[in-house]
């Protein structure tokens, strides 16, 4: 008798197994895309003002740029912390190596095969100007579009834009 | 115009057939990428650095992704790091301390017996060459972040003499 309720439920099990497996393929397609393609991430906090909002801006990764070729001066980056191994932050690459960064009071020369890596709000940052330089191995993508929120929505660039403190509330697009 | 539908209607078959085919070992190359990636995968590690551990000549070990996604890689593993000097190239050394930990390490073994003591900082870590005559690592590059951990060696697995963990 238990035969016959086992073979009641096969072609439902064979279904859910079925679905399941396309489910389980369309998730390892998305992995390969946002590990090897295009990601999204959310940027919180307020390193990266007046670029990225404080309270979260979205914002589209690209894995691309830094598996084939070096990343230039001026590029805004997802990098893994090297004080937090769990966490990523999002910060503009200042100098590459062999490049002399800093201001009159202190220089120092980015070494082979690492980057130096700053906030563009100076003044509530923790980037390069406190841990150093970081090995370029760290990188994890390049941030290239900003989704959300829509008043940001476009292309990141390679500089920081202009947002003197005398103009009126918000940021100037340049 | 004729022939050309003929032309196409005896190749279909034969293309559908080879997508197929291609989709199948498409999948597999992914399965295998990703297992390859985070689960666990073989590695050539040759050179002098971790002498009398591995050989000169090139031994191949396994190596597991999962220990350092959980925080489990500490002292004493024989880990497999992104070089900080080169990205694109990866070495294989022992982790000798973590962050927190002061460090003392010979200088230059071969030439005196000057010493110096360092204190790995936050989420770094300290790698040596078991060979510390002929082995490039934390003593000339420093400390190295832990996310540049790419996985541990547990398991060799050529030459045959020398199967068995590590």
């Amino acid at each position: 008798m238990s035969l016959q309720v086992f073979r009641h439920w096969i072609p439902t099990v064979k279904d859910a197994f079925d679905r399941t497996l396309m489910v389980a393929k369309f998730f390892c397609g998305l992995h390969v895309t946002n590990t090897f393609l295009c990601t999204c991430a959310l940027a919180m906090g307020p390193s990266m003002l007046p670029t990225l909002n404080l309270t979260g801006s979205l914002v589209l990764v690209e894995r691309l740029s830094i598996r084939f070729g070096k990343m230039a001066s001026g590029e805004v980056v997802l990098i893994r912390s090297p004080e937090e191994p769990r966490k990523v932050v999002i910060k503009r690459i200042v100098g590459v190596e062999g490049d002399a960064v800093g201001n009159e009071e202190a220089t120092a020369v980015v070494p082979k095969g690492h980057i130096w890596i700053e906030g563009d709000n100076k003044h509530n940052s923790r980037d390069s100007r406190q841990f150093g330089p970081v090995p370029y191995g760290l990188l994890e993508g390049r941030v290239f579009w900003v989704m959300w929120p829509p008043e940001d929505f476009g292309s990141v660039g390679r500089k920081v834009e202009n947002n003197s403190l005398e103009s009126s509330a918000g940021c100037q697009k340049t | 115009m004729s022939r050309l539908f003929q032309f196409v209607r005896q190749w279909k078959p034969i293309i559908k057939e080879g997508f197929s085919q291609s989709f199948l070992i498409a999948k597999f190359l992914c399965l295998l990428h990703v297992t390859n990636t985070h689960v666990c995968t073989p590695v050539l590690v040759y050179g002098p650095s971790m002498l009398p551990t591995l050989n000169l000549t090139g031994d191949v070990v396994l190596v597991e992704h999962l220990s350092q996604k959980f925080g489990k890689v500490g002292p004493r593993h024989v880990v497999v790091v992104r070089s900080p000097e080169n990205p694109r190239k990866t070495v294989t050394k022992r982790i000798v301390a973590v962050e927190g930990e002061s460090v003392t390490f010979l200088v230059e073994p071969a030439l005196s017996d000057r010493s110096h003591t360092v204190v790995v900082p936050r989420g770094h870590v300290w790698i040596q060459g078991d060979n510390i005559y002929s082995s490039r690592d934390s003593r000339q590059f420093g400390p190295v972040p832990y996310g540049l951990i790419l996985g541990k060696a547990f398991w060799r697995v050529w030459p045959p003499d020398g199967f068995g963990s590590l």
